[in-house]
């Protein structure tokens, strides 16, 4: 038998293509979004991941350092380390600065300070491309590709110029900004140390011995066999701090940080996915339109409905099918031109693949109905 | 009347259209015989119902009452189909032909003529036979891999008859098939529907607006004042 959607679509294959290609590119920025969500999640917790502490320490009674601003001493990181239960420890600042790129952009970065001398790092050493991490308790920096600078450049920072002395990939925070590391003093430096005139203003209204020994949390791993909560609620009762275990940590990234973003893309995606099938049955409902003279031809010299109703729903899985193929080249070819990190996953793309052929051959009954409706008589216009 | 024996009989056929004052009476009662080997010319003023009778005859349409016996089998009978799956009948005993050609646009030459007999079940080596018999006889083998857009008028005409005559029917059904061609190709067209009529013993009804193409035919039958009255031809011209 005629495979006549096979002819039909080969009659007319460039239109046909076309209408793929369309309907791809709509499903590929769909594919984008999911990506973008994917990403959005990732990068909450590349940090946290980076990081690799059990446990969070910071200002009491806040949420601290992602969500709420906290400060609290940096010696508590030495007072934690006698702690049977805890293996390392390490203090760490976090603040939002702006550099200016070799290109002269000015460019809103995360800065994440860490004493490099301790056992634990917030740098994970895997995502070096380039260069070392620091190695000297001042004026070293180690910052994202993305930033576009090279080994040795120099950075103004505060009062300070600091040299780039290594290159990392896929470091970003909770925001979604990119990543700069610098020791933990130079970072206490630009956080807390205000300028000279500030200095002399303070002394002027009597305020004095201003300390920058602070940092917004200390992290902590601990010894095998240790129950995080069980530490959490140590720490709490003797140090008045409040403690995170990672996973809560990580809840309150994806909860309370990232929650409504996530979901406005979320939403976005869902009613894009929506846009999408209606277009695609409007798009088959429309070929089917266009072909129901010849349906009624069909119907007039016997045809049966079997052969009309496969023709259209075959053409409807080649449209989906195809589609599908250009929505997957399209993205993969615009996704790095974001500029926050875009996430594909085979396992979203199937799921969208199911979606889309589902919702191909729920609108394909569109177009049947409209054949099985079609008046025979309508052919010969009498 | 009883069972007949003819390629196509109609008893009492009536069409309404509408009800009550919208009401249009197209057919009454009307009754005629077209045997098997019989070229009959269907002819009427516009709007008379022509392409009615044709289209009830074609099980596409439904009567309002009488009957309709396409060889021996009764398919309407006075309210209802006798036969249920209607589009079996048109694919296995009916073929169609029509003033425009109106072949499927995306199948070549060879694909429409054999999309019927593909769909009754027929082997391809019995499809493909028949309708290289056919094409070599209405001389147009040469453009079976062609789609109807590279063909002239008339061959896609010609294309259209094979069409028709491919499932090997008993019965076909042409609507005007030569309003759209000059006399010269009409009355070749009639010629070749004389000859599949004598040849292959099919039975014919053929609309016309011309009269010029009566004398082809075996019986000419009018609608008048909506009764369908049916005339023999005296002297058919022999082709």
């Amino acid at each position: 038998m005629i495979n006549l959607a096979y002819k039909d679509i080969s009659h007319s294959l460039g239109k046909f293509v076309i209408t793929a290609m369309g309907v791809g590119m709509l499903l590929g920025i769909v594919l984008i979004m999911i990506g973008v969500y994917r990403g959005m999640i990732a990068d909450a917790k590349t940090l946290l991941k980076d990081v690799g502490a059990d446990i969070w320490i910071v200002q009491k009674d806040t949420l601290g350092p992602f969500a709420q601003s906290s400060r609290i001493h940096e010696d508590l990181k030495d007072t934690l380390r006698v702690n049977p239960f805890i293996d390392k420890t390490a203090a760490l600042t976090f603040q939002n600065l702006q550099i200016k790129t070799p290109s002269g952009k000015m460019v809103r970065v995360y800065g994440v300070g860490y004493d490099p001398f301790e056992k634990l790092i917030p740098l994970n050493p895997e995502k070096l491309v380039k260069g070392r991490t620091i190695q000297k308790d001042h004026y070293e920096i180690v910052v994202s590709e993305k930033l576009g600078f090279e080994l040795q450049d120099k950075i103004k920072l505060g009062r300070n110029v600091y040299t780039v002395v290594g290159i990392t990939e896929n470091t970003v925070s909770s925001g979604g900004d990119l990543l700069i590391y610098l020791s933990l003093k130079d970072a206490q430096e630009i956080q807390f140390l205000y300028s000279n005139e500030r200095i002399r203003n303070d002394r002027a209204r009597g305020i004095t011995n201003k300390n920058s020994h602070l940092v917004n949390c200390v992290v902590a791993t601990l010894k095998n066999e240790t129950d995080a909560n069980e530490a959490k609620r140590y720490i709490e009762r003797w140090k008045h701090k409040s403690v995170y275990t990672s996973k809560e940590q990580e809840e309150i990234l994806t909860k309370n940080v990232i929650e409504r973003a996530s979901k406005q893309i979320g939403m976005f995606t869902i009613i894009l996915i929506v846009v999408s099938n209606i277009i695609i049955a409007l798009i088959i409902y429309t070929m089917t339109l266009e072909k129901i003279k010849e349906i009624s031809i069909m119907k007039l010299i016997g045809l049966p409905n079997g052969t009309i109703i496969k023709m259209i729903v075959e053409e409807t899985l080649i449209l989906g099918i195809l589609a599908f193929i250009f929505a997957n080249i399209f993205s993969h070819l615009i996704y790095d031109k974001f500029p926050k990190r875009v996430i594909l996953t085979p396992s979203d793309a199937l799921t969208l693949f199911a979606v889309i052929i589902s919702a191909s051959v729920a609108a394909s009954f569109f177009g049947v109905y409209k054949a099985i409706k079609a008046d025979p008589t309508s052919a010969i216009g009498g | 009347m009883g069972k007949s024996d003819a390629g196509i009989k109609v008893e009492g056929l009536t069409k309404i259209f509408g009800e009550g004052e919208s009401e249009v009476r197209v057919l009454e009662n009307a009754s005629f015989e077209v045997k098997e080997g019989e070229f009959a010319a269907l002819i009427a003023p516009s709007g008379a119902g022509k392409t009615t009778l044709l289209m009830m005859i074609g099980c596409v349409l439904k009567p309002t009452a009488g009957k309709i016996w396409l060889g021996n089998d009764l398919v309407w009978n006075e309210k209802e189909w006798v036969i249920k799956d209607l589009r079996k009948i048109r694919r296995e005993k009916i073929g169609f032909i029509f003033q425009a050609h109106y072949l499927i646009p995306f199948l070549t030459v060879m694909e429409n003529v054999t999309i019927v007999p593909q769909t009754i079940g027929w082997s391809k080596e019995r499809y493909e036979k028949k309708a290289t018999e056919l094409l070599e006889y209405f001389d147009i083998a040469d453009k079976k891999d062609f789609l109807p857009s590279q063909l002239s008028g008339g061959q896609n005409q010609r294309v259209a008859i094979a069409r028709a005559l491919a499932n090997e029917p008993k019965i076909v059904l042409a609507d005007e098939p030569t309003a759209a061609l000059d006399m010269e190709r009409a009355v070749n067209v009639v010629k070749m529907l004389k000859k599949i009529t004598v040849e292959r013993n099919v039975a014919i009804i053929m609309v016309t607006h011309d009269e010029r193409l009566l004398p082809y035919c075996d019986k000419i039958l009018s609608i008048e004042n909506r009764k369908v009255i049916t005339k023999e031809v005296e002297e058919t011209k022999i082709i």
